[in-house]
């Protein structure tokens, strides 16, 4: 008997006729030929005996219950207009039904029957009359050419794959879809302020923008972009001690000789570095912003710097402010180094390096 | 107020959203204490009140509608009373008709009731859209899967069986147990956010082991997409005449259907 119900858990019709050919056997032909089975239920009382048989009962209902259980796992298999699995079914049921002899069966018979029926009303739904059939494969395919799929050209992966993995959409895809959709909508747009909130601070960067260009020297302005974050990010105080240094050298260098005027060239240029010596115009340049220095012209209309005395400081602030503007060039430099001989640099550059 | 168990997943889900305390009771008693006051009333009403002040309330109903209808969610009637008119809940018909004016004269949009009984509002354009102009929503990719969607259900007779709606988005490369590039938990938007909105009702069927859904149009989507038009864009679609579809056809032209109707009045 364990045999029969292992072979029922298979479901399906073709074990049916055997198991009701056994079931109908054990009715019809009470003694002879079942020696098989479970034995003791022979001679004319066996008819009764099969109404309250408890085995019978079981298998009687774990058929019905494999019914249900493959009717709704196959919904979609069985809802296919294609094929008659519903039919199936219900002819099988009965069949099992001719076996009902006790409520609980019945009550499975009945279970069987609202899935079914649920099947049936679903199948009928579907019938539409020739013309109005709708397919949604076609469609899925239809939609993805709007999308533009990009199809992969090995037709042997699409066949592997079974077309689940073929192709590859692009990023709008479904904004082509919306796209040919719009006009079946009337939907209303959607209201947003055009400008967003009002934004009430004003830009920092520029600020200090407007500072920096006041500087006279070009070349400074040349080096400006470079320096101005190093000044933003506390270069400044480098900047400031740089500046003071070389303040100090050149005070130094005058002290040693007054007289002397210092050549503006031979203070700034440093003959083994053209960054240094244009390092050197831009810091001297503070100088001489700030009022701490003066540029004046020799007797040969070289430009020559010096000190201002502590005294003339604030008188030469407001009175002759000049602006001159100051280039340099490699070439220039070199052609510098060379005319006025220098051979070493007048500024030494500080021991650790700003960068 | 019992009917309002018949949309069980739309109704309570927007409810328990909106308040999350005691839900359906607050709002039940909102609507129930407000009756729409007779003419008469509404007359006695406007006679206590100035023209500035019915002009202040019809504007700010109007933005209030403007700006649901940013997120497409319906305007609930009690919470237009509620929020909005407060105290001149008297002279409700009066202001709702000019903002029902306002929102059609100076935005081209029709104030449309989409239920009835729940007293839920919604916006939809009453322009037509000419063609080639550039497109209103820019082209939202939800709206392309709320198409397929609703495509698929109006062709298929006007209700499917969700398992039909998740395989066909699979064919998409759209899984609704995987999260999307566009569209994220793409149940949660099309059981949830779309039904939310009205456009899809998202209803169980009884006796189903596991639990199966159906999916319908929702009100909005009656009021608002057009049947015959998605029908025009099928034939494109698959190169066939949409009359061949005989019974959409007759479906998507039948009186109640047209909703061409440009220009025409929109007071409610």
């Amino acid at each position: 008997l364990s045999e029969n119900r292992l072979c029922s858990r298979g479901g399906g019709d073709e074990e049916a006729p055997r198991q009701n050919g056994s079931a109908a056997r054990r009715r019809g032909d009470p003694p002879l030929s079942d020696g098989d089975d479970a034995g003791s239920d022979f001679g004319p009382a066996d008819l009764q005996d099969t109404d309250n048989d408890p085995s019978l009962r079981r298998e009687i209902r774990s058929k019905y219950r494999d019914l249900i259980s493959s009717v709704q796992q196959n919904r979609e298999d069985m809802l296919s207009p294609t094929n008659n699995r519903l039919t199936e079914v219900l002819e099988e049921a009965n069949r099992l039904f001719k076996d009902v002899k006790q409520a609980r069966e019945a009550a499975l018979d009945a279970q069987l029957l609202v899935v079914a029926t649920d099947l049936g009303k679903e199948k009928a739904t579907q019938l539409f009359s020739d013309g109005a059939a709708f397919d949604p494969t076609a469609f899925a395919e239809h939609l993805l050419s709007i999308m533009g799929i990009n199809r992969l050209e090995d037709a042997e992966d699409e066949q592997q794959n079974g077309g689940a993995v073929d192709g590859y959409l692009p990023q709008d895809a479904w904004h082509r879809v919306a796209r040919r959709a719009e006009c079946c909508f009337k939907a209303a747009p959607s209201f947003h302020y055009m400008f967003g909130s009002f934004h009430a601070e004003p830009p920092p960067p520029k600020q200090r923008i407007e500072r920096q260009r006041k500087a006279p020297s070009k070349e400074a302005k040349r080096i400006m972009p470079t320096q101005l974050k190093k000044m933003d990010e506390s270069h400044q105080e480098a900047t400031e001690k740089e500046v003071e240094r070389i303040l100090g050298y050149l005070k130094s260098y005058y002290q040693d000789d007054p007289t002397s005027p210092i050549s503006y060239y031979e203070f700034v240029i440093d003959p083994n570095s053209f960054s240094r010596t244009v390092e050197n115009i831009f810091h001297t340049s503070f100088l001489i912003r700030d009022g701490l220095a003066r540029l004046y012209l020799d007797n040969a209309k070289l430009p020559c710097i010096a000190p201002v005395e502590e005294g003339e400081v604030e008188a030469g602030i407001s009175s002759n402010r000049k602006q001159c503007i100051l280039t340099i060039s490699q070439k220039t430099w070199k052609e510098l180094v060379d005319a006025l001989d220098i051979k070493d640099t007048m500024i030494q550059p500080p021991n650790t390096q700003n960068e | 107020m019992s009917n309002r168990k018949r949309l069980s997943n739309t109704q309570s889900s927007s409810q328990a959203r909106k308040h999350p305390g005691s839900p359906s009771t607050q709002e039940e008693d909102e609507d129930v204490t407000f009756t729409q006051p007779s003419t008469s009333q509404v007359q006695r009403g406007l006679q206590k009140v100035t023209e500035a002040q019915v002009e202040q309330k019809t504007a700010e109903v109007v933005q209030y509608f403007l700006v649901k209808e940013q997120r497409k969610v319906p305007v609930r009637r009690a919470d237009l009373v509620k929020h909005v008119l407060k105290e001149h809940r008297n002279i409700y018909p009066e202001i709702l008709k000019r903002a029902a004016r306002t929102l059609d004269q100076v935005f081209g949009l029709k104030l449309v009731e989409i239920d009835p009984k729940n007293h839920l509002y919604v916006l939809i354009n009453n322009l037509e859209t000419s063609e080639g102009a550039s497109p209103i929503n820019s082209t939202d990719p939800k709206r392309g899967l709320l198409f397929v969607i609703l495509s698929v259900i109006f062709m298929k007779g006007g209700v499917v069986r969700e398992n039909v709606i998740w395989n066909l988005l699979k064919k998409l490369r759209v899984d609704p147990g995987e999260k999307h590039e566009d569209f994220g938990d793409v149940k949660k938007v099309v059981t949830d956010e779309f039904v939310r909105q009205r456009y899809l009702e998202f209803v169980r069927i009884p006796h189903t082991e596991p639990v199966e859904h159906e999916l319908r149009w929702g009100q909005r989507a009656e009021k608002e997409v057009s049947k015959s038009k998605i029908l025009d864009v099928m034939g494109q679609l698959h190169d066939r005449d949409p009359q061949s579809w005989s019974q959409q056809y007759r479906e998507a032209h039948s009186s109640q259907n047209s909703t061409q109707q440009p220009g025409s009045s929109s007071q409610r």
